[in-house]
């Protein structure tokens, strides 16, 4: 299992500094990374991923720098989601999920057995085996994002970078998602950015970022971790225990 | 004198004084009439055969403007060049102070200048009859009836000459004149066709099909024109073109006209006849370069 | 795309895509190209005859008109179409844009623009030229300059762009350039009129001068370009995912994208020198295999080459029998064709 982990990260557009000397380690389980609109989570995302090359700093995989992998082993060993939309639609889902072995067997090479029953394990695993036929463009949200994780299963990867999984999902979908990435954080290092703060409690450990620098990482269970998110997000939510676990609320009162 | 010889002489003299006065009332190719109290003494061409005509009818020195096309005779490639019919210059056209403008009948110019107060004669030529017409107008309008026949008199003789001079051997060949490379033809409605008519020549392109047909090459082809006529650049390209090398190689005359001369072939006006005289040296000549 | 909202009606028909329609629409499109082809050699300047075909094959001018005109003009109208579906499909992947069509990243632009020039070094008004440039530019003849201004325009766009690096770029210095382009070709009609004639034809695109020689070159073009974009085409299928998104699938996407565009290049400039600015085909013809039989891209591009050739075919076939002996401008039967084609299944779409 591998460790990816971030130095002093500093990137910015022009006079405006999005990250600013970020570091953190994002041990294998599932890190969840909120924060505040316009923190830069995404961008923490894409810096991690190889996607961005930092100003300056390193984001490191097992000790060896992200942006010094070839691509190709880059893209074997790290995963990445882009936020929904950007799938335009035209392949089926089982063509999309088997963009995701470009990584093993390239451009050229036509794809094996050991691919294809990659991409039906990863199907599986997402549970979008039913409509593998179907045009991306035809499924609705949650099936569409069903079929785009299970894409980046089929990459093996051990590093998953998920850039809001969750977000216009309903419940129902965003609940079979976050029980996704629960299991496999057993054997993955799993990173998500969530807007969603009840799923990220669900997570092992939380990563919270504002304007740009991290302000805090720590396990989800801490209170500690609780009572920086009600600050980080200027008390405008509560934790409260429920059932044994902690629960987001929205704090409606105060002043206006 | 008499009182009766006096009152005699002083109407005869109102009415001729009333007659040089005379309105001319002209109606031109889009059905607007003119009226002219006097001949105008400013004019300003915006089309080439109507330069041409203006000064085949003597009054070369009334024009103040012509357009960039117009280069003939030789003395208005000194006057202002006002632009082409899309893109008059306007303003320039303005201050010249023209009392009259002489446009085709579909320039864009026109409602601009008319609603700048400038008066405008649209003529269009596509036949040798609209030809004689727009001469017959203009020479009305310039005050000088009688030499619109004098001209029109010339270019027919001019044909005539040329009539007479197309070798024997010829006459009733299949003529096919090239306009421009789509290929679109000179058929035989036009004026071009018109003129080829009378020197004796039969046009593959028949009267039916209208004056400039876009015709399918493979028609020429068919067609197989004994004498093809174009210009200079587009007879040496034709032979590249699928299956017209044979086409040409089975021609009994090529004629090809460089730019210059070319533009005395396609020009509907009062030189139509020395384009008459231009082709039948062609055709007098075997292989003209 | 919000939750789990019922799923978009993007195709006419509803239910699972199917599979077969891929195989289903090669068969159409082959059995299309063979029976236009037929009527390729029929219709000729007598339109539709049965009996003037009879008696054109008996005639002496037999291998003439059917060998040196009609055949290759058929075959020339297909392989025409076909760059220019190859060229559209690629155009419409790369950018990721349903409405891109193959001229734009300065292509059609360079192309009118260097025939312009010709045609005005040529003419009467050349003063501005020097005698030797004319007659250089003489010797290079329209073709040549039309193919060497369409490369020409794309170099442009890349440098404009800096590289293949962003689509958004490439895109955008694409309009730039054709733009600049269609204004400077503006300016050089200006100072020679002469040369206006030819580039309204040109800019109409013809296929009625389509020889042997063309069919030749169009022919290894299609067969160079068509087989190497092929084997790029999952880079393409990445690039539905997003930019990012296939990034991170470890492509080279800078390089594979200068390939492609490259390619783009070649089979638009091959095709607009030997027939002009045909509109429409380079539009419609992956349109219209991506609504009937979506697919990844290595079959999308052959499908389209095979569409846009039957495509140009049928206009060309109509464009000569419609009014013969004289013939219709070709663009406008194909924008009459596929865009025909087209709003009726945009309508269909509004309906179901």
């Amino acid at each position: 299992m591998s460790t990816l982990s971030a130095h002093e990260l500093m990137f910015g557009y022009g006079p405006r500094q999005v990250l600013d000397r970020v570091s953190c380690a994002l041990d294998p389980g599932w890190t969840a990374i909120v924060g505040p609109n316009g923190a830069g989570k995404s961008t923490l995302l894409r810096l991690l991923a190889g996607l961005l090359r930092p100003q300056q700093g390193t984001a490191r995989l097992d000790g060896e720098a992200v942006l010094a992998l070839a691509a190709r082993e880059r893209a074997r060993r790290i995963a990445w989601l882009a936020q929904q939309g950007e799938a335009t639609g035209e392949l089926d889902a089982r063509e999309t999920v088997q963009l995701g072995r470009l990584a093993h067997h390239g451009l050229f090479a036509a794809p094996t057995a050991v691919d294809d029953a990659a991409v039906d394990a990863a199907m599986q695993a997402t549970e979008c085996s039913a409509w593998q036929y179907r045009r991306l463009g035809e499924l609705s949200g949650g099936e569409r994002q069903r079929v785009l994780l299970a894409r980046v299963l089929a990459t093996e990867a051990r590093v998953l970078l998920l850039d809001e999984p969750t977000t216009h999902l309903d419940p129902p979908h965003q609940v079979a998602v976050a029980r996704l990435m629960r299991r496999l954080a057993s054997t993955h290092t799993v990173v998500s950015v969530l807007h969603d703060l009840p799923l990220a409690l669900l997570a092992d450990r939380v990563l919270i970022l504002r304007d740009g620098r991290m302000c805090w990482q720590g396990r989800s269970d801490d209170p500690s971790t609780h009572a920086a998110l009600v600050d980080a997000f200027d008390g405008a939510i509560r934790i409260e225990q429920f059932g044994g676990r902690a629960q987001v609320v929205p704090d409606v009162s105060g002043p206006a | 004198m008499t009182r009766r010889a006096w009152l005699a002489c002083l109407c005869a003299a109102l009415a001729t004084g009333a007659a040089a006065q005379a309105e001319v009332v002209v109606r031109d190719d889009r059905g607007v009439e003119q009226r002219f109290d006097t001949p105008p003494r400013r004019i300003v061409s915006l089309l080439p055969s109507a330069t041409e005509s203006v000064c085949a009818l003597g009054a070369c020195a009334r024009l103040v403007g012509v357009d960039r096309y117009s280069n003939h005779p030789a003395g208005v490639l000194s006057l202002p060049r006002l632009g082409g019919l899309d893109d008059a210059q306007v303003e320039r056209i303005v201050a010249l102070g023209p009392d009259l403008v002489l446009a085709a009948k579909s320039a864009r110019v026109s409602d601009r200048l008319e609603a700048l107060g400038l008066r405008l004669v649209m003529l269009e030529s596509d036949s040798h009859a609209d030809v004689r017409r727009s001469l017959q107008l203009l020479a009305k309008v310039l005050g000088v009836p009688q030499e619109a026949e004098r001209v029109w008199a010339r270019i027919q003789r001019q044909i005539d000459d040329a009539a007479a001079r197309v070798p024997a051997e010829l006459r009733g060949s299949r003529v096919y004149f090239e306009v421009s490379s789509s290929p679109h033809a000179a058929g035989a409605s036009s004026f071009i066709g018109e003129t080829l008519a009378r020197l004796g020549l039969v046009n593959i392109a028949p009267s039916a099909m209208g004056p400039f047909p876009k015709l399918n090459p493979e028609f020429v082809v068919r067609s197989r024109p004994e004498i093809v006529i174009a210009s200079q650049r587009e007879l040496q390209s034709m032979a590249g073109r699928p299956g017209w090398q044979a086409l040409l190689d089975a021609t009994l005359r090529r004629c090809a006209f460089p730019t210059e001369h070319y533009d005395l072939l396609v020009r509907p006006g009062p030189r139509m006849g020395e384009a008459a005289l231009a082709l039948a040296d062609c055709l007098v000549h075997p292989r003209a370069p | 795309m919000n939750g789990d909202r019922a799923p978009a009606a993007s195709l006419p028909f509803e239910g699972r895509t199917d599979r077969s329609r891929r195989a289903r629409l090669l068969v159409v499109l082959a059995a299309a190209a063979a029976a236009l082809t037929i009527c390729g050699l029929v219709v000729g300047s007598q339109g539709w005859s049965w009996s003037a075909w009879v008696s054109d094959l008996a005639g002496d001018q037999a291998g003439l008109i059917v060998g040196q005109i009609r055949l290759p003009r058929t075959l020339g109208a297909m392989l025409v179409g076909g760059l220019l579906g190859l060229g559209g499909a690629i155009a419409q992947g790369l950018l990721r844009n349903p409405l891109a069509d193959p001229y734009l990243l300065g292509s059609a632009a360079g192309a009118a623009l260097a025939v312009v020039v010709v045609l005005a070094a040529a003419s009467s008004g050349a003063d501005w030229v020097g005698s030797t440039t004319a007659a250089w530019l003489g010797q290079l003849g329209l073709v040549m300059a039309a193919f060497v201004g369409a490369l020409g325009g794309v170099l442009l766009t890349l440098a404009l762009a800096r590289g293949a690096q962003h689509t958004l770029r490439l895109l955008l210095a694409g309009v730039v350039v054709g733009v600049l382009m269609g204004a400077l070709g503006d300016l050089v009609t200006t100072v020679a009129p002469d040369a206006l004639r030819g580039k309204q034809a040109f800019v109409l695109g013809s296929t009625g001068f389509l020889g042997w020689g063309s069919v030749g070159l169009m022919a290894f073009g299609l067969a160079v370009a068509l087989p190497v974009a092929v084997r790029y085409a999952r880079c393409l299928d990445a690039l539905t995912l997003g930019e990012d998104s296939a990034a991170s699938l470890g492509l080279d996407l800078p390089r594979v994208r200068l390939l492609l565009v490259a390619l783009l290049a070649l089979a638009t400039g091959l095709a607009v020198s030997q027939a002009g600015l045909v509109a429409f085909v380079g539009l419609v013809a992956p349109h219209l295999v991506k609504r009937y039989a979506p697919a990844p891209h290595g079959y999308t591009l052959v499908a389209s080459a095979a569409t846009g050739a039957v495509l140009l075919l049928a206009a060309d076939v109509l464009a000569r029998g419609l009014v013969a002996p004289q013939e219709l401008p070709v663009g406008v039967l194909t924008a009459v064709l596929g865009g025909g084609y087209l709003l009726w299944l945009l309508n269909r779409r509004a309906l179901g």
